[in-house]
């Protein structure tokens, strides 16, 4: 296990740009969710306040 | 032929219903595919016996550059359909595509330092690949940032879309960089004639882990585009269908 971490002497280069790569991912699903999210609060507050036209 | 398809395809509310009945059918298995090729990848794949563990780097930084071009060059075809056929999906599909793409450029540019660091003795040089693939970033940035000063969301549209067209000549630049000058940067090893360079333990995770980021900008993709489409949508009578459920 210890051998796996220290990836052949590349740890300190090679952890850190998985945790950036996976990191962005995370972010961009949190970021789209939370995009849809605020979309969908603004039309829900916009039907109720009688904006729309239906 | 009939033309009912392209119309569908470019009815909001079916493309809002159609995003979000595909987007578990991408996202699962881009995770599935992911995760698979981190195990092949760290795991699985011998060391490279020039670069040892230290190659392991290109299964994130090869799916992290191949992302920042792709989605780029996705955010440019939308932008051109949008203008050309005045589709107002279009225009939504390109702004839902820069903060993706421009997140993962950032992670090519931090991981390609990472990567350099150890292996050329530099975290950066203004070489053509490395330069060009920061001007994609400032393309995306600029594209974003002129969609948040224009006002109206018509003219941030059509303004912000010739900005992205215009900006596609960057792509092949960014490709061709390591052909076209001496480039610190390795040649493709993947995306080139003939046969890929690397062997078959060292290859199948990355094309696993290219194909899973490809799933998963379809997925994230389609959960920003209804947000999109509520947002150009404001006065439709199906929106109380989709919102109030």
């Amino acid at each position: 296990m210890r051998e796996f971490l220290a990836m052949g002497g590349y740890a300190a280069f090679l952890w850190p740009s998985y945790a950036v790569t996976l990191g962005v991912a995370i972010l961009n699903v949190v970021w789209a969710r939370r995009s849809l999210a605020r979309a969908v609060a603004a039309a829900r507050l916009r039907l109720a306040a009688g904006g729309a036209d239906s | 032929m009939s033309w009912t398809w392209f119309h569908r395809l470019g009815s909001p509310p079916h493309i809002y219903r159609l995003a979000e009945q595909l987007t578990p059918w991408f996202a699962w298995p881009a995770a599935a595919l992911i995760l698979a090729a981190l195990y092949g990848g760290l795991v699985l794949a011998p060391p490279d016996y020039q670069q040892g563990d230290g190659f392991r780097i290109i299964y994130v930084h090869a799916p992290a550059a191949w992302m920042s071009l792709m989605v780029y060059t996705t955010m440019a075809v939308a932008a051109a359909v949008a203008l050309i056929w005045r589709m107002k999906v279009a225009h939504a599909v390109a702004a839902s595509c820069a903060p993706i793409g421009a997140s993962f450029t950032v992670a090519a540019l931090v991981t390609g330092s990472l990567w350099g660091e150890p292996m050329w003795g530099t975290w950066w040089e203004w070489d053509p690949r490395l330069t060009s693939e920061l001007i994609l970033l400032f393309l995306y940035l600029g594209y974003m940032g002129l969609r948040g000063a224009i006002e109206d969301p018509q003219r941030a549209d059509r303004t912000s879309a010739v900005l992205a067209v215009v900006g596609i000549v960057n792509v092949p630049i960014i490709h061709y960089s390591v052909t076209w000058w001496n480039s610190l940067h390795q040649a493709p090893s993947v995306m080139r004639l003939g046969k890929p360079q690397l062997s078959m333990p060292m290859l199948w995770p990355l094309l696993m882990m290219l194909l899973g980021f490809t799933l998963f900008f379809v997925a994230v993709l389609l959960v920003r585009l209804r947000g999109e489409i509520l947002v150009r949508e404001r006065s439709a009578s199906w929106i109380r269908e989709v919102v109030e459920t």
